[in-house]
């Protein structure tokens, strides 16, 4: 099964979804193309983070279709999914404390039906992108500092072979520096090839970084555009970049 | 006695005791599930030693391979068939569960096996060694070795294997191990399997000790606990050092207050433990 040629690597129509009674997303239509970063916007409580859960099958969707490459994947098992190659890297990192970096790094590629040899091979693609997790690979993963356990969570996120890596707030509670240094890291993968869905607070960060965005509210997309068509948008620089003085 | 010899017991019957209660904290661990059924799998595993011993002449050392896959079958199928349906519900549900299923087991050995105290008798006797004044019997020091070796295979399991690392990624992160495409319901049956399959050698080995009867099943329940709050939950080192720890608490208490107080001791200590470092000598961690 070859992906269709030209085929969207992310397409929602209408999707809905929530926790139990409470609606938190209303219909969102969203695509999202092969070898772009693609930026997701809004402020707290936007209902970003419940899409992304949405998308890896953590939660279920109540209404509406997800495609990948034409394939629907609507209802699926977040193994299923994760299959396929969409790949989510969560919020707050979530990686297993107890366990080694590597072991972290091990298990992003749980699923896969891989040979030692193409694991080891991606471990040290993983390791030349971010050296620093080279150094600490047999230490705790919870003895890391912040940036790098955001590196350790997006290199588990790259062991699993993604079509699409998905990273929901890449920047939270981090330095500037390790902000820069992490969005040189998501270019340079980019560039390599990998598909990146970028969910951020800081819209100055995404908008710089990314080729198209999408703005969310209330758990609807109001807009999208390209990076700069939104950074130059009267709305989105008032309602989101009010701290922006230039 | 003899200062060292006191030491000796304590290490030889808390690597026992660490064997009853490694099984027990993965799947407390792992599955947030209190297994009452643990101590009458243990009993179990004992007769099965027992029988195969008087039956058909087999060595417990090597009933140890009987009843490891037959107890871990037996664990993941409860934990596929029954528990599984109210693994989500409040700790209580599934205690409540297992307190059930342990009522079913026991007394069903009581009906079968009958409640008299039976003792397994190898023959001929395999003696004892001794150094200076230190005497250990060989059957004791066999089945120290086996629980040492069935602790250190868990650990390797868990730090080595894929599907070890997939239990220590659900009990330190579900929701993470989902999204590594972990199946949980699996996970949570080969945990459980496991932990039955512990439950199973350590019978076995006890067999090799203490006398088997189903009325002995909740005092394993207990010194697995007991373990468990000394040692810290969930790794198998917090196992070993409270098997260890009980063992010596034990030993110096029948020494110094007779052996009636022995257990008195170590629940005191449990409450000591609970009150002051509820966390466990080592704390709450993952399998390392």
């Amino acid at each position: 099964m070859s992906p269709v040629a030209n085929s969207l690597i992310l397409e929602l129509k209408g999707l809905c979804a929530g926790y139990g009674e409470i609606q938190v997303l209303w219909g969102i239509d969203l695509d999202v193309r092969h070898g772009e970063i693609t930026a997701l916007i809004g402020s707290n409580g936007a209902g970003k983070t419940t899409l992304m859960r949405a998308l890896s099958g953590l939660i279920p969707t109540t209404a509406g279709n997800y495609f990948s490459e034409g394939r629907d994947l609507t209802g699926d098992t977040a193994a299923g999914i994760l299959a396929h190659g969409i790949v989510h890297v969560p919020e707050g990192r979530r990686l297993f404390g107890a366990m080694s970096v590597e072991e972290n790094l091990l298990m992003g590629a749980y699923l896969r039906d891989a040979g030692r040899a193409e694991i080891n091979r991606d471990l040290e693609q993983v390791y030349a992108t971010f050296p620093k997790l080279r150094e600490r690979r047999r230490q705790a993963a919870a003895t890391l500092s912040g940036g790098e356990q955001q590196m350790c969570a997006i290199g588990r996120g790259l062991m699993s072979a993604p079509l699409l890596l998905m990273i929901d707030e890449l920047s939270l509670g981090l330095s500037p520096l390790l902000v820069e240094q992490l969005v040189a890291a998501l270019r340079e993968l980019n560039a390599g090839g990998t598909s990146i869905l970028l969910v951020e607070q800081d819209v100055t960060i995404a908008l710089d970084l990314c080729h198209r965005a999408f703005v969310m509210d209330m758990g609807r997309i109001v807009r999208s555009g390209s990076g700069s068509e939104l950074l130059a948008d009267p709305i989105v620089r008032d309602a989101y970049l009010g701290v922006l003085h230039e | 006695m003899h200062a060292a010899q006191i030491l000796v017991n304590a290490v030889v019957l808390g690597c026992l005791y660490a064997c009853i209660a490694i099984g027990f904290s993965l799947v407390w661990g792992v599955l947030n599930v209190i297994n009452l059924i643990h101590g009458s799998f243990i009993v179990l595993g004992a007769y099965l030693a027992f029988g195969l011993y008087n039956a058909l002449h087999i060595s417990p050392w090597y009933s140890i391979a009987v009843a490891a896959p037959l107890f871990f079958v037996l664990g993941y199928l409860l934990q596929r068939l029954l528990l599984n349906r109210v693994i989500t519900a409040p700790v209580l549900v599934t205690l409540t569960m297992t307190f059930g299923l342990d009522l079913i087991l026991n007394n069903a050995m009581i009906y079968f096996f009958k409640a008299d105290y039976r003792k397994l008798t190898l023959t001929p006797s395999l003696g004892s060694v001794s150094i200076f004044d230190v005497v250990v019997p060989v059957d004791r020091l066999i089945a120290t070795v086996s629980a040492l070796a069935l602790t250190g295979l868990l650990y390797l399991l868990l730090r080595r294997s894929r599907v070890g690392r997939a239990i220590v990624a659900v009990r330190l992160d579900r929701d993470a191990a989902v999204l590594m495409g972990v199946d949980v319901k699996s996970i949570y049956a080969i945990a459980f399997g496991l932990g039955a399959a512990l439950a199973g050698c350590a019978g076995v080995l006890m067999a090799l000790i203490f006398p088997i009867s189903p009325l002995t099943s909740s005092g394993y329940l207990g010194k697995a606990f007991v373990v468990c709050v000394l040692g810290g939950l969930g790794s198998v080192s917090g196992a070993l050092a409270g098997g260890l720890l009980l063992a010596l608490v034990e030993g110096i208490g029948s020494t110094f207050f007779g052996p009636a107080h022995a257990t008195t001791l170590s629940f005191i200590l449990l409450i000591v433990f609970l009150i002051l470092r509820p966390q466990g000598l080592l704390g709450r961690k993952g399998f390392e």
